[in-house]
């Protein structure tokens, strides 16, 4: 088992390499001068010039790059927060997104395995349509739509006397379990995350339901719940690690149009202010997640696999 | 039979009406992107106080937003901030995706593992991350927002189409071609491209177009990426039309962004749906 | 189980839009006997075995109706396989899959779970069927000896050859307490010495008062196991003919000649 997992995980150690190497690659080949984009511009020019070796050329800079990479060095934030480290910042704001990913993360596997379990069945019914229909709004309408309407109906019961301004109306910086539920929700339906976990799901689940082993259980008049649903896992991990960039990118949106404060809403901030240090850093923080995401799902199935328990024993 | 005859007679013959209206409102807003330009709205000069928050009349077909800006010309003009970007991202897409796909499935071997190991390595990246990272660096334009989704799309196309491509030469559908005396290139594009693969693709490219669509949206709609004012997107027109209440002003850029995606979706699906070359 | 324990099946019909694939089928298993289901290819034998089972796929067109199940002898309960409505169906049918029913399938490796040691499954079946819960003891009824079975239990399915695979089905069904067997293609995959096997297996458990329901093609097979043969062709059964009868002399259709000739000279299961 260790021979494969081995692989998966070196596999998986070469592509964020190749990412992050890409990433650096971008910012080196761009055009111009990088530094005459930062609002604080001349501020900071001696210093980034020294820092990133502006007159060497390309596979030193890199070479460089990499060499503070691997000493845990990520840089420092140009203009978004000057003079902060970038590890810091990071790590600070990465928490919240990292638990708001996850909880999306479950709650699209649960709900796309409760629909796709009524739908695999073969019966026609409204509910694939309803789901598909709803999943296809863009994440950011689907929010403008949910928060004003929150807002609006609050601000009616309020005018109308029936409540007091409640805890999580318009305000940004308070704790609000409405507002932490309803982005994990948002986050996990819209942008056709329900629609095509469902969609995965759903032929997994169909196949499953006609495979020789089920229909042998059903005819010993087994219940055949818990043994579809253990069938079904290895595909929830796959369908798991290929959701985890969407909702990385997701959380962006959500972060930043219902004010929470995160790893998202930070590298929007920071791109808007061309802080690339900042930028590159929560990249690396974002390619790293989905690596790590892949091999898990990887190590799982492997793990699920009889024919890899069976040396274990 | 011609190549027109046989394009009408694999699509649209073959669809039913709504596929057919999606397809008919897409066409639409490409017209709409190219031609709106032409009719002499004055973007930035429009401004009408006297005539705010207005409902649908004779003089504004959809009404007007806050300012009293015409909401049906702007949503008309808003069609150009995605429809290039678009066409460009589909293309890049196209480019990056396919061709070196089917020459990989082709060919296996190294090439493949190469080809994996790229993919894999550009879809580390989530899409937006990558997008937002490559605006920050190359500068906010319509080309580089078109090239930039068009790059963070490239991979899954390429997956598809490998996988395509693998599944013939497994099925020795594309050895005993090459025995039977059909040339290399003939065989890759008409056969495997256009045949065994192409309602993959464009059901692909149809769906990296509808996430410019909403891509775009959602940057003029967070605001400092994408189009900014006075120039409309629908997403900078429905966050200007924030807190101003449930009106025509808001509910129209956001039923426009609905229909397209649909529309993207709805025709994809039936693209998709194409027979397999056997 | 006892020797007056019947199966009776009436009066089956299939149909997929207008095609008739199986019409008015109708047979008796006694507990204790093997009786075989025989017929070319599209005669509807597999149809007739999975309805039966209440296994035919309700896809839109096809319909099964009917058909009655009776079992007679100690209860006299008829059972209706096949009601319409989906959760009637799941619900009334539990009694009798498995209770009543035991499938061995054509695909038997593929029948077990591929994440289980075969041993698991089986206790498991037994257990919820209120019977003796140890994998060995049902492993040796169904034909493994007493060296084999623990080895086997350990085993995961994709380990077992098909031979192998299809005495732990067989183990599957007596472990679920099932008092008739229906197999479909049994000998399917197994080379002649594991089909002699089977044979003295089928003929253990016929003996020890197992009813079975052999569909099959291979009719020289099935005239050493089983008492008798319905020949079933284009959906009705055009003949039954009992195993020391099977010649083609004896047949009194066309198709039974045709099947009897093709066989050519067979060994008989020899009983009276």
């Amino acid at each position: 088992m260790v021979g494969p997992l081995a692989t998966r995980a070196l596999w998986g150690l070469a592509t964020l390499v190749g990412a992050v190497t890409g990433m650096f690659g971008l910012m080196v080949l761009a055009p111009g001068d990088p530094i005459d984009l930062l609002p604080n511009a001349e501020a900071v020019r001696p210093v980034l010039a020294a820092e990133w070796a502006l007159d060497q050329p390309a596979p030193v800079r890199l070479g460089r790059w990499w060499g503070r990479l691997l000493s845990g060095e990520l840089g420092v934030s140009l203009s978004y927060r000057p003079g902060m480290p970038v590890a810091e910042l990071v790590w600070a704001a990465a928490p919240p997104t990292a638990l708001r990913v996850l909880g999306a993360l479950a709650t699209v596997l649960a709900l796309g395995t409760a629909l796709a379990w009524h739908t695999s069945r073969g019966e026609r019914g409204p509910s694939r349509a309803v789901a598909q229909a709803t999943s296809l709004v863009p994440l950011f309408l689907a929010v403008h739509a949910v928060v004003a309407s929150l807002n609006g109906g609050a601000f009616a019961l309020m005018e109308a006397g029936w409540i007091d301004r409640p805890g999580w109306f318009a305000l940004p910086d308070q704790a609000s379990l409405l507002r932490t539920t309803t982005s994990v929700l948002l986050l996990a339906v819209a942008s056709g995350s329900l629609a095509e976990v469902h969609a995965d799901l759903e032929v997994a689940l169909a196949e499953l339901r006609r495979s020789p082993f089920v229909v042998a259980a059903r005819a010993r008049g087994e219940s055949t719940t818990a043994l579809l649903l253990r069938h079904l896992l290895p595909r929830l991990c796959t369908v798991a690690a290929g959701r985890l960039a969407m909702l990385l990118g997701g959380a962006i949106v959500v972060e930043k149009l219902m004010l929470l404060p995160g790893a998202g809403a930070m590298l929007w901030n920071a791109a808007l202010v061309r802080d690339y240090e900042l930028v590159l850093g929560l990249s690396f923080v974002a390619a790293a997640a989905v690596v790590l995401g892949r091999f898990l799902s990887d190590a799982a199935r492997l793990f699920l696999d009889p024919r890899w328990r069976e040396v274990t024993g | 039979m011609t190549w027109l005859s046989a394009w009408w007679h694999l699509t649209w013959a073959r669809g039913r009406w709504p596929q057919r209206a999606a397809a008919l409102w897409l066409l639409l807003v490409l017209g709409a992107a190219l031609l709106a330009p032409l009719g002499g709205y004055a973007v930035g000069a429009d401004v009408d106080l006297t005539a705010a928050s207005q409902g649908p009349s004779l003089a504004h077909w959809l009404g007007t937003d806050h300012l009293g800006r015409d909401v049906a010309w702007r949503l008309a003009l808003a069609c150009q901030a995605f429809v290039g970007p678009g066409l460009v991202a589909a293309v890049v897409a196209g480019v990056l995706g396919v061709l070196p796909a089917a020459v990989a499935g082709l060919v296996g071997g190294g090439v493949a593992l190469g080809l994996r190991y790229l993919t894999a390595v550009v879809a580390t990246l989530p899409r937006f991350v990558l997008v937002l990272l490559l605006l920050m660096i190359y500068g906010d334009s319509a080309p580089l927002l078109g090239a930039a989704i068009g790059l963070a799309y490239a991979p899954e196309l390429s997956e598809a189409v490998y996988g395509r491509v693998e599944e013939l030469r497994r099925a020795d559908f594309l050895e005993t071609s090459l025995a039977h005396g059909v040339s290399w290139w003939r065989l890759l594009f008409l056969h495997v491209l256009v045949g065994a693969a192409g309602g993959l693709v464009a059901r692909h490219l149809l769906r990296a177009f509808a996430f410019t669509v909403v891509l775009e949206s959602t940057l003029s709609y967070l605001g400092g990426f994408g189009v900014q004012e006075p120039w409309p997107s629908w997403g900078n027109m429905l966050v200007f039309e924030w807190g101003r209440g449930l009106g025509v002003a808001q509910i129209a850029p956001a039923a426009m962004l609905l229909f397209t995606v649909g529309a993207c979706a709805s025709v994809a699906g039936w693209a998709g749906g194409e027979r397999h070359v056997r | 189980m006892s020797a007056d324990d019947r199966l009776v099946l009436e009066g089956l019909q299939v149909q997929a839009g207008s095609r008739h694939l199986v019409r008015g089928v109708g047979l008796t298993v006694r507990g204790g006997e093997v009786v075989g289901l025989v017929g070319p290819s599209g005669s509807g034998k597999t149809l007739t075995a999975r309805a039966l089972l209440g296994l035919v796929d309700f896809a839109p067109g096809v319909v099964a109706a009917d058909l009655t199940l009776t079992c007679e002898g100690r209860d006299h309960r008829p059972y209706d396989p096949l009601p319409t409505r989906r959760t009637e169906r799941e619900h009334a049918f539990r009694e009798v899959r498995g209770a009543l029913l035991g499938y061995l399938p054509q695909d038997a490796p593929g029948s077990l779970d591929p994440a289980q040691r075969v041993g698991r499954p089986i206790e498991a079946v037994a257990a919820r069927a209120g019977q003796p819960g140890d994998a060995r003891v049902w492993l040796e009824r169904a034909g493994f000896s007493a060296d084999e079975a623990p080895v086997v239990l350990q085993r995961f399915p994709h380990q077992l050859s098909g031979g192998m695979a299809q005495r732990v089905a067989i183990a599957l069904a007596l472990a679920r307490g099932s008092r008739f067997l229906v197999a479909d293609e049994p000998t399917t995959g197994l080379d002649a010495a594991v089909q002699r096997q089977l044979v003295h297996t089928f003929r253990r458990l016929a003996d020890e008062g197992l009813g079975v329901l052999i569909v099959t093609h291979d009719l020289r097979w099935l005239a050493q196991v089983a008492h008798h043969v319905h020949i079933l062709d284009q959906g009705t059964i055009a003949e039954t003919l009992s195993a020391s009868a099977l010649r083609p002399e004896h047949a009194t259709t066309e198709v039974g000649r045709r099947l009897l000739g093709a066989v050519g000279r067979m060994r008989s299961r020899g009983f009276p």
